[in-house]
C-alpha cells in the first residue's frame, strides 16, 4: 500500500478545511490581509458550491434598499419566531447586519444577481420569511467568481485531500493532519488559526431510492468538521434538529425553494391542497413546516403526495425549468428518463432522507457553536457554513465565512509565541491506523458499517423519537464504534470513505444524545418526541450543547437568552 | 453485497471521448479515474455506487460523450414513505 509514502510538513498562517462557499469566503479576507492560506478540499475544484456541487439559484439577503422590511432590524426582529426561539441572537444579529456588506462584496467579485431580462433583482418571498429576501437568479457562475478570487490571492489549495485530525494544545488549535487519497501523501499542517468549513452531515438516514449516495445535498459532506471539532474539545449545539425536504420520489434533489417561491402547489391523493392545514402561509411556510406537513399527511394515510404546477402560466414554468437546472443540472434529464412532464402532469414527491444541517429553518444552525467572530469554544478554531450554528444556506455560509476570515485576521495578528511542535507519535498513530484499515482483510466493509448507522438513525433517531428508541440507538451506535478500528478499506479512496463513515456514526451518536436530552417537541419533525409531543416553552427555551466527555458525548443546556459563547471556557477576546 | 451487479450511472461513449481528463478533474466524489497524458485509455467509473447523479461530468465534457443514466429505483420508485419515518418505540 502507498499509505506510508510521502510526508510533508506545511507551515501557514491559516488552514481552511473545505473549499466551498464558507471556506472560500473565509480565505478571502485572510488573503487580503496578506496572510498565508492553505485550503484542504476533498473535491478538486473551487468553482462549485460545496453543499450542492453546482450553481446557486437563490440568495437570501437584506439589501437595505429603503423599505422597512429590507432592513437588518426588521428581519432580526422576526428571527426568534422563525427559529422557534432556539437561536443565538448575538451571532444572528452580526450575520444579518453584515448581509448587505457581504452581498455587495460578492457583487464586486463579479457575481451578477440581476435578472438577465429585466436588469433588476428578482426578489421573492418564501420559507416563511417576513419579506422578499430571496433573490432568484442564474447563479451558475456564482462560486466560480468566488473561487477565482481565492486563486488570485495565491492560496495553496490541496485537492483530493482529507483532513482527519486537528492539532490542539491547551484548548488552542494549531493545525491539522491530512492525507491525499489519490497519492497517499500525508501532511502535517501547522497554522496560527484553523477554519472548519466542511459542510453538513449527509448519508445519515435512509431515503426512498435506497441508494446511500442519493442525497438531497452532496453526499460527500459527512460531518467531518463536526467530528474533528468534537474530538478537539469544541462544543456543538442544536444537533438534535434534523432537516428534510421534499423531492421527486426516488431522486433526492434540490429545488423546493424555486418550486414554492414560484407558486407550485402540493396535493394529496385526493387531489386536495393541504399545506394551509398546517400553516396560514400555505406553501410559503418554512421548509421544516412543509416537510412536517407531508410527513403528517403520509402518516394519516393521505399519501401519495404530488407536486402540482399545472396552474402556473407558461412564463413562470419556463423560469422554473431554467432555475431548477441551475441547482441540479440533471433534473431535466431525470424527468425525461422518467417520462414525466412536470408542466402538465402531477409529479409524486417523497420526504427526503434526513440530514443534520439547519433544522429546516434559517439562522438556527446545527453544528459547532460559534461566537460573533465565528470562533468556536476552542481558541483559534473557527467554523462557518453548514457545520456551524446560525449559519446555513448559501448566504449564511458566505456571511459567516467572511466573518470567520476577519476573525482569523484578528486572531493571527494577536497571536504571539511559537506554535507547539507536532508530536511525531500522534502522526504515526494515525498512519498506523490507516495502514490497519487497508490491511484489514477480515474487517467490516465501510458500506455495511454505514448501512447499519443509517438504519439505526432511520428507525430510532428519525422523526418519531422516544426515550426508549433513542437509548436503543445509542446502544447500537456504541457497539458499532467498537468495530471502527477493524473497518476495511480496499484502497486510498476507500480509506477516505472509512474516515467519512466514522464521522457519520459519531454525528449520529451526538444527534441521538442531544435528542434524548431535549424532552419536548420543537419545530415539528425537526425534533419530534412521541413521549413529549408538545413544545415546552417554560423549560426548553434552551440550547442543548454536546461536548466530548471521558465516556463519550456529554450534554449541557444554556438559556437561549444568552449567547452560546457564554458556555465557552476560553476568553472571547481577540486582538 | 459486492457480487451484485452495480448500475453504471455514467455512460461514456468511447467513440466521441477525447480522453481529456476533465470528468476525472470535476467529479466531486472522486469516482472517475483517468490516467493523465494517456490517449489510449478511457476514463473509468471506479466507484459507480457512490455517484450523486449531479451530472458535472456530463456538463463539462467538451464532446458530449457522457450521459448520466438513472437506475429504475430512482425513476420508478415504489418505497412507502412511511418506512422512512422511523419505528414507533413506546
Amino acid at each position: 500500500m502507498h499509505v506510508m509514502s510521502g510526508f510533508t510538513n506545511l507551515e501557514t498562517d491559516v488552514l481552511v478545511v473545505g473549499g466551498g462557499v464558507a471556506g472560500s469566503m473565509a480565505a478571502i479576507p485572510a488573503l487580503e490581509a496578506g496572510l498565508k492560506v492553505v485550503i484542504c478540499e476533498k473535491g478538486k475544484v473551487l468553482d462549485h458550491c460545496g453543499s450542492i456541487g453546482c450553481g446557486v439559484d437563490h440568495y437570501l439577503t437584506v439589501m437595505d434598499t429603503g423599505p422597512e422590511w429590507d432592513t437588518p432590524e426588521f428581519l432580526l426582529k422576526h428571527v426568534p419566531e422563525l427559529t422557534d426561539y432556539i437561536v443565538d441572537m448575538a451571532v444572528a444579529s452580526r450575520v444579518i447586519h453584515e448581509m448587505p456588506r457581504i452581498f455587495r462584496k460578492i457583487e464586486s467579485l463579479g457575481v451578477d444577481f440581476r435578472d438577465r431580462q429585466t436588469g433588476d433583482y428578482y426578489r421573492l418571498r418564501s420559507f416563511g420569511l417576513p419579506g422578499a429576501y430571496h433573490i432568484n437568479f442564474d447563479g451558475t457562475d456564482f462560486k466560480k467568481h468566488i473561487g477565482e478570487r481565492v486563486r488570485k490571492g495565491k492560496a495553496t489549495v490541496l485537492m483530493r485531500t482529507m483532513v482527519v485530525q486537528l492539532l490542539v494544545k491547551d484548548n488552542r488549535a494549531y493545525g491539522a493532519i491530512a492525507f491525499n487519497f489519490r497519492t497517499g501523501e500525508w501532511y502535517t499542517i501547522r497554522a496560527k488559526a484553523v477554519v472548519l468549513a466542511a459542510g453538513d452531515v449527509n448519508r445519515i438516514s435512509q431515503n426512498a431510492s435506497g441508494l446511500a449516495f442519493d442525497s438531497w445535498h452532496i453526499p460527500y459532506n459527512t460531518g467531518d468538521a463536526h467530528a474533528m471539532g468534537y474530538h478537539a474539545g469544541a462544543a456543538l449545539a442544536n444537533m438534535e434538529s434534523v432537516e428534510a425536504t421534499l423531492t421527486p420520489k426516488g431522486f433526492s434533489c434540490q429545488g423546493l425553494n424555486a418550486l414554492v417561491s414560484l407558486g407550485a402547489y402540493f396535493v394529496n391523493k385526493a387531489g386536495e391542497r393541504f399545506m394551509f392545514k398546517y400553516d396560514t402561509k400555505g406553501e410559503n411556510a418554512r421548509r421544516a413546516v412543509i416537510a412536517d406537513a407531508v410527513i403528517n399527511e403520509c402518516l394519516l394515510g393521505n399519501g401519495p403526495i404530488y407536486l402540482d404546477c399545472r396552474h402556473l402560466p407558461q412564463d413562470m414554468l419556463d423560469r422554473m425549468e431554467h432555475t431548477l437546472q441551475v441547482d441540479r443540472y440533471t433534473l431535466p434529464a431525470y424527468y425525461q428518463q422518467k417520462g414525466v412532464n412536470f408542466r402538465e402532469e402531477l409529479v409524486e414527491v417523497s420526504v427526503s432522507e434526513l440530514s443534520i444541517r439547519r433544522s429546516g429553518v434559517y439562522f438556527r444552525g446545527s453544528g459547532l457553536a460559534v461566537d460573533t467572530n465565528a470562533e468556536t469554544s476552542v481558541e483559534a478554531l473557527f467554523a462557518a457554513g453548514d457545520c456551524a450554528t446560525v449559519s446555513g444556506g448559501i448566504s449564511g455560509a458566505a456571511v459567516l465565512g467572511h466573518i470567520a476570515g476577519e476573525g482569523v485576521v484578528g486572531r493571527v495578528g494577536g497571536s504571539s509565541g511559537v506554535l507547539p511542535p507536532i508530536d511525531p507519535s500522534a502522526i504515526e498513530a494515525i498512519r498506523a491506523q490507516a495502514a490497519d484499515h487497508l490491511a484489514s482483510e477480515g474487517g467490516m466493509p465501510w458500506k455495511a458499517f454505514e448501512d447499519a448507522t443509517r438504519q439505526t438513525v432511520t428507525d430510532y433517531v428519525g422523526v418519531r423519537r422516544t426515550e426508549k428508541g433513542l437509548k436503543l440507538a445509542l446502544e447500537t451506535l456504541n457497539a458499532l464504534a467498537k468495530r471502527e478500528p477493524r473497518l476495511r478499506a480496499n484502497d486510498l479512496h476507500g480509506l477516505m470513505r472509512v474516515h467519512e463513515s466514522k464521522n457519520i456514526r459519531l454525528n449520529a451518536e451526538i444527534m441521538a444524545t442531544a435528542s434524548l436530552a431535549r424532552t419536548e417537541t420543537r419545530t415539528g419533525s425537526a425534533h419530534w418526541r412521541l413521549d413529549h409531543p408538545q413544545p415546552d416553552e417554560a423549560n426548553w427555551r434552551r440550547f442543548v450543547i454536546v461536548e466530548r466527555g471521558a465516556q463519550g458525548p456529554t450534554v449541557r443546556t444554556l438559556s437561549t437568552e444568552r449567547p452560546l459563547s457564554d458556555a465557552f471556557a476560553r476568553s472571547a477576546e481577540t486582538a | 453485497m459486492d457480487a451484485k451487479p452495480v448500475h453504471n450511472p455514467i455512460q461514456i461513449d468511447p467513440v466521441t471521448c477525447i480522453r481529456c481528463n476533465l470528468c476525472d478533474w470535476i467529479c466531486p466524489g472522486d469516482l472517475i479515474y483517468k490516467a493523465e497524458d494517456d490517449r489510449a485509455t478511457l476514463p473509468v467509473v471506479a466507484y459507480p455506487d457512490e455517484c450523486w447523479y449531479c451530472g458535472l461530468c456530463q456538463s463539462i465534457c467538451p464532446t458530449n460523450a457522457i450521459t448520466v443514466v438513472f437506475p429504475e429505483t430512482m425513476l420508478r420508485n415504489t418505497t412507502d414513505v412511511a418506512t422512512l419515518l422511523g419505528k414507533v418505540v413506546e
